[in-house]
């Protein structure tokens, strides 16, 4: 990448955000979670693990906080808005589930701070990281609000794939060895093959040629995925529903009870991911 | 050593090596005689890769050049895939059940289709595993799309980063395929400047 | 992106089923990698199929086998190896979708620890030795010509159903004996004999999609009860508008529980005087008919008025209320069990009284219908139990049994102490265990046959639950073996049989030659139409068989409960509660690094055991979390690092299953403690069934051990006034999306 692309693709980002387009992007990749249907049972975290090649650190590691899970659940005991600071015996509406991945900002905090533009805006609307470029500065994880970026401290072959695991690695996407930062992808490599195929076909890709691997297997269809250029996308439709729009810092509802919000939206990140609110019966 | 993951690291390494390396030869081998494929700027540059032994010093000659047999008959996944692919045993034995069956090479090969083997052939050209590069999407560029392009010249496009194999017998690696090599043919041929679109 | 197309016939061939001399070889192993020209070695395909491209993916159906819910799964081979599972669409199972534990199912068969040649005892140690010397040692011991007296056999499984267990069944059969012990301890016994009294089907289908409200007594619907990927599937069906309610009790929050509208902890063991309390309210104060009930039964209801349930049970009259209210109001609704209400010593009364509120509330016939009758019995699920177990150990300790093998199954390690298990198996003088990974059971054998992975083998299966659409699920090798000396359990049990009755079974040269025969079997009006051919290439390419089913209804004849008082025990004041979770879960998911790393849904942990508990308990012991507690049984003790939730019963202390192994692989060994280890010896009166959940221990602090600390994802346990997870009400969610 030359010079001049670096600086095209930093402007680029500098200005689509205020000036309000993103029309001549290829495709805009996002998601909605619906938080009614999660039930937090992890099987996207692990199909994440398998598909992305995610290293296993083990018990110590884990404790420093370096373990890769680029998906992961939160789970959370307190209900701010269904019972503000009500602390009961029992949590007996339950926990909160939420599952964190890269939140692929159109405005991301983690682009502008690399030193060595490892970290850029795709015209698919994802924020890649290039995984041979990159200098483990971290510089970036220290600035995701979200914390969803991983860097390798160790090499963690020997451990996470001794023979014969390393037959399961995909050959889509490298290994990543010790000072990289690694991240949620939206399975770009899956991506790649839905345009490939698309491409031979002499089509657009459709809805439903490409999930990431969360979305593929997630068992209670909490997780919707789609070209948020796609007007009839499900995803899509989905925002526009809940009306939740792009490029806004603050979303102005007809209707106040639609579900629909981005986190940490008043940083001015632009997430690609909308989640939808929990719900709870009350009157039991 | 057996880490591979390594190769992440190894690649790296290689890259640097494979840049400095072509700094040098670039000067003492000038390019030699490009054949003219229609709207492309084929890639300058030269490398001095090694010699391969392989278990049968394949003829690329032979077969290219004297025989005229069509690059993507054997390598028949160039044109649908990423990888162009080794021609399967079968593929040679459709041949060679007949041809030239009492050559070394040939007798060679029967042992090694009888005894339900693959001949151990070696690598000579290889990406980092960081770099996700397509067969597939070049050919549709410089060959099937292209207008004023023949499938019959199929060779003048491999030859773009492979050389004028049919003047080998056994392949040897004579272009860098460094970032630096990809990235000259791709601005010349307003290829896709996105990093992912070639890292992965 | 699957690979229906596809012609499977040549797959076959590919596979090396197909004739001589056709072969794969897969792609090189990535094990040495260099860029420089001439190191790493490329193997060329010799002959390969039309749809093999290099370089892509393509998709095979097969059968999950990580537990015995049946999943279908859509393997993705590449160059001859399984990089991936997925769902597979066909199947009425999953649809498409797998939970973590199937995700790692290609852990379980790449996994480094695998066993790769038979072993055989030789002057007390376990030598490697070739296949032939195992079947050697193998026709000595149980060939025809052997001084087996076959009565004397036994074979000790978990799960087991399809041509596998048919062909377990002619085994034994062949040997003359009935000694065929099946143990789980993830079951669902007790249940299961309560609908078999009740219902007159041991498996009504549950039809939570059409539930208003479901009431589930411990059922841990999304997690391990039944089928954990086809009731989340459910669940989120139930979740759209207009949404169900979800009605939780139980001791011990587990994953369903997370998800309820309202979580109820019982004091453990009174749930069945919940039900009756609730069926109490329904009766006397919304009206309901009790006349499908006995008389006896009605008499007793009465007698659990409110007040007498909330001091039974601690929980708080008005939720008691509440729950009847809307059960009366929402109709259908759904009443289910699960262990924590059926593994106590009277289980089976609490069973009985929570089943009968669907009689009360109307819901059979609308939320519970009958299965109907499967046409194939002899391949439906044989389920395993705990009790199997005992009556095992029983056998085997007087002396009955002369041969065992084992199967799907790692007793030394799930026996609770109290069974003297080790001791036990000594008594058998053959023992042979058939697994994939060296075991605690693998230990003690005397020949240990190493079994091909699941994505390597054959098999048909039906599904431990059967939704409305009834299947068989074919299994089918997705790759070629990785040791050339391991072999699916059928060609194993095909061995055998030829050992005693080679006149009938010289004939199949494999269990696949079996299998094939077996299909061109099948009744011409199962196979929609179709020849045996094209009948079989559609199992493979599908991973189902649709199967008709003869329907049936169901009248049921509801059970009078008898539910004893409560004992109380002042020197072990607490219900150890032995907590399953998706994940590890018995244990034999202990040794797939993805599912050690994977976080416990509820606390969090990862790599090890923890006990929990909660905090006002923590505070009353005077232990904090993370510190270490003791929790002694009257069989023993075992010793993890403390998390407090307010999510269990202050009367309870939950341990989660899957740790403390002694064997099985890098990844299980040495980690965390086994709650199975210190059950005391109390069975559910009725049934036989041992109470995993009745068993009283005391706790205290015990000292901080640095190698069995509790490591947890981190993160906040609160949202700290961020706006992470919104919650909003139903009666809004039914509102602005109802429509």
């Amino acid at each position: 990448m030359s010079l001049q692309n670096i600086l095209t693709n930093w402007s680029q980002y500098r200005k689509g955000h205020e000036q309000g387009g993103f029309h001549d992007y290829e495709h805009m990749w996002g998601m909605a979670v619906d938080l009614n249907k999660c039930i937090g049972c992890n099987a996207c975290s692990v199909a994440c693990y398998a598909e992305n090649n995610l290293g296993i650190v083990g018990k110590d590691r884990f404790e420093k906080g370096q373990g890769m899970h680029w998906m992961r659940i939160e789970r959370y005991w307190d209900e701010p808005n269904l019972a503000p600071g009500v602390s009961e015996e029992f949590p007996s509406r339950g926990a909160s589930f939420l599952p964190m991945m890269c939140q692929q900002c159109n405005a991301a905090t983690c682009e502008p701070v690399c030193p060595v533009a490892a970290t850029y805006h795709t015209p698919d609307g994802l924020n890649a990281q290039v995984y041979n470029r990159c200098i483990g500065s971290r510089y970036c994880s220290n600035n995701c609000p979200y914390r969803l970026r991983y860097f390798n401290f160790y090499s963690y072959y020997d451990w996470s794939w001794p023979e014969p695991l390393n037959m399961q690695l995909n050959p889509d996407l490298s290994v990543r060895d010790k000072g990289v930062m690694e991240k949620c992808t939206f399975c770009v490599q899956r991506i790649r093959v839905a345009k490939d195929t698309a491409r031979r076909e002499d089509r657009k890709v459709a809805d439903g040629d490409v999930y990431p691997a969360c979305v593929q297997t997630c068992p209670t269809d909490a997780l919707v995925f789609g070209d948020m250029l796609d007007p009839e996308s499900s995803v899509t439709k989905l925002w526009k529903a809940h009306q939740v729009e792009l490029g806004k810092t603050k979303q102005h509802k007809d209707n106040e009870e639609l579900r629909g919000y981005r986190i940490f939206e008043g940083l001015n990140t632009d997430p690609c991911v909308m989640y939808l609110e929990r719900v709870r019966e009350v009157e039991v | 050593m057996k880490r591979y993951s390594n190769r992440l690291y190894e690649g790296l390494k290689r890259i640097s090596l494979g840049s400095a390396a072509l700094l040098v030869v670039f000067a003492a081998v000038p390019g030699t005689g490009w054949a003219e494929v229609p709207n492309a700027v084929a890639p300058k540059g030269a490398h001095a890769g090694d010699d391969v032994p392989q278990p049968i010093e394949f003829p690329h000659d032979v077969h290219a050049k004297i025989n005229q047999i069509n690059c993507m008959y054997c390598h028949t996944y160039a044109r649908r895939s990423k990888v162009a692919g080794i021609p399967p045993t079968s593929k040679c034995m459709g041949c060679h059940t007949i041809i030239a069956t009492d050559k070394e090479r040939i007798k060679k090969l029967t042992e090694y289709w009888e005894s339900n083997q693959s001949p151990p052939w070696k690598k000579v050209h290889d990406v980092p595993d960081y770099v996700h590069f397509t067969h597939e999407k070049h050919l549709d560029r410089f060959l099937f799309s292209n207008e004023g392009m023949d499938v019959e010249r199929v060779s003048e496009v491999c030859a773009f980063c492979h050389g004028e194999v049919k003047e080998m017998t056994v392949a040897k690696k004579v272009k860098s395929l460094n970032m630096g090599f990809c990235r000259r043919c791709h601005e010349a041929n307003d290829g896709p400047s996105d990093c992912w679109k070639c890292h992965k | 992106m699957s690979g229906n197309d596809i012609n499977r016939r040549n797959f076959l061939k590919v596979m090396g089923w197909g004739g001589a001399g056709v072969a794969l070889s897969g792609c090189d192993m990535p094990t040495t990698v260099t860029l420089e020209e001439g190191k790493e070695t490329v193997v060329s395909y010799i002959m390969p199929e039309e749809y093999v491209i290099p370089g892509q993916g393509v998709y095979f159906a097969s059968t999950c086998q990580q537990c015995s819910a049946g999943c279908g799964v859509h393997g993705r081979v590449r160059e001859g190896r399984v990089l991936k599972l997925e769902g597979n669409t066909e199947s009425p199972i999953n649809t498409g979708k797998l939970c973590q534990m199937g995700q790692s199912g290609v852990q379980a068969h790449y996994n480094p620890d695998r066993i790769q040649k038979p072993m055989l005892r030789k002057g007390g140690a376990l030598v490697e030795v070739t296949w032939e010397e195992a079947a050697a040692a193998l026709a000595d011991k149980t060939g025809k010509d052997s001084s087996l007296n076959g009565g004397r056999a036994a074979w000790l499984t978990g799960t087991v159903s399809g041509h596998q267990s048919v062909l377990l069944q002619a085994h034994l059969e062949a040997l003359g004996s009935s000694r065929h012990y099946t143990h789980e301890v993830i079951n669902n016994a007790v249940a299961t004999q309560v609908n078999q009294d009740m219902f007159g089907e041991v498996q009504p289908t549950y039809h939570v999609t059409k539930a208003k409200v479901v009431l589930s007594f411990g059922a841990d619907l999304v997690g391990t009860s039944m089928s954990p990927v086809h009731f989340s599937r459910e669940h989120t069906k139930f979740r759209s508008a207009p949404r169900g309610v979800l009605i939780q009790v139980e001791p011990k929050m587990t994953l369903t529980g997370g998800n309820a509208d309202l979580w109820i902890a019982a004091k453990p063991g009174s749930e069945g005087v919940l039900a009756m309390g609730i069926a109490n309210e329904l009766l006397a104060k919304h009206g309901l008919s009790g006349d499908a009930l006995p008389g006896g039964l009605r008499d007793s209801i009465a007698s659990y008025n409110t007040d007498k349930v909330v001091e039974i049970t601690g929980v708080a009259k008005t939720k008691i209320v509440e729950v009847a209210k809307v059960l009366a109001e929402r109709s259908p609704s759904l009443v289910l069990t699960g262990a924590s209400t059926e593994a106590h010593e009277h289980g089976y009364q609490s069973v009985a009284a929570a089943m009968m509120l669907n009689v009360i509330l109307g819901n059979i016939g609308k939320t519970i219908t009958s299965s109907g009758e499967f046409p194939f019995p002899q391949l439906t699920a044989k389920r395993g139990d705990m009790k199997g177990l005992l009556a095992f150990a029983e056998h085997a300790d007087k002396g009955e049994i002369d041969v065992a093998f084992f199967y799907g199954v790692n007793p030394v390690y799930t026996a609770p102490k109290f069974l003297n298990l080790e001791q036990k198996l000594d008594k058998i003088p053959f023992k042979v265990v058939l697994t994939q990974f060296y075991d605690e059971t693998a230990n003690r054998a005397d020949l240990v046959l190493p079994l091909a992975s699941a994505l390597e083998d054959w098999g048909t299966h039906v599904p431990g639950y059967l939704p409305e659409d009834k299947i068989i699920s074919m299994q089918q090798p997705l790759m070629e073996k990785l040791y050339k000396e391991t072999h699916g359990l059928g060609d194993v049990l095909l061995s055998l049989l030829k050992m005693r009755k080679p006149e009938e079974y010289e004939g199949f040269a494999d269990y696949y030659a079996f299998l094939r025969e077996a299909f061109a079997a099948i009744p011409s009006d199962h196979k929609g139409g179709v020849g045996d051919e094209k009948f079989w290439m559609q199992a493979l390419q599908f991973g189902v068989i649709p199967v008709n089913v003869a329907e049936r209804s169901i009248k049921p004849t509801p059970i009078e409960a008898d539910l004893p008082a409560l004992k109380e025990d002042i020197s072990y004041p607490f219900y150890l509660v032995p907590s399953a979770h998706l994940g590890l879960w018995d244990g034999r998911h202990a040794n797939l690094p993805w599912l050690q790393e994977a976080p416990d849904q509820i606390s969090k942990v990862v790599w090890g055991s923890w006990v929990e508990m909660h905090p006002k308990t923590a505070a009353r012991l005077g232990v904090e979390n993370g510190e270490f507690v003791r929790v002694e049984s009257m069989q023993g003790s075992i010793e993890a690092p403390l998390y407090t939730h307010r999510g269990i019963h202050p009367n309870a202390v939950a341990v989660p299953l899957g740790q403390g192994h002694e064997e099985y692989g890098r990844y299980a060994k040495g980690r965390g403690v086994n709650p199975l280890k210190i059950l005391n010896p109390v069975t559910d009166e009725k049934t036989g069934e041992p109470a995993l959940y009745g068993t009283r221990v005391q706790v205290a602090k015990a000292p901080f051990d640095e190698k069995q600390k509790m490591v947890r994802f981190g993160g906040s346990e609160t949202q700290v006034g961020r706006k992470l997870v919104a919650s909003i009400t139903a009666d809004v969610f039914n509102r602005t999306e109802g429509a």
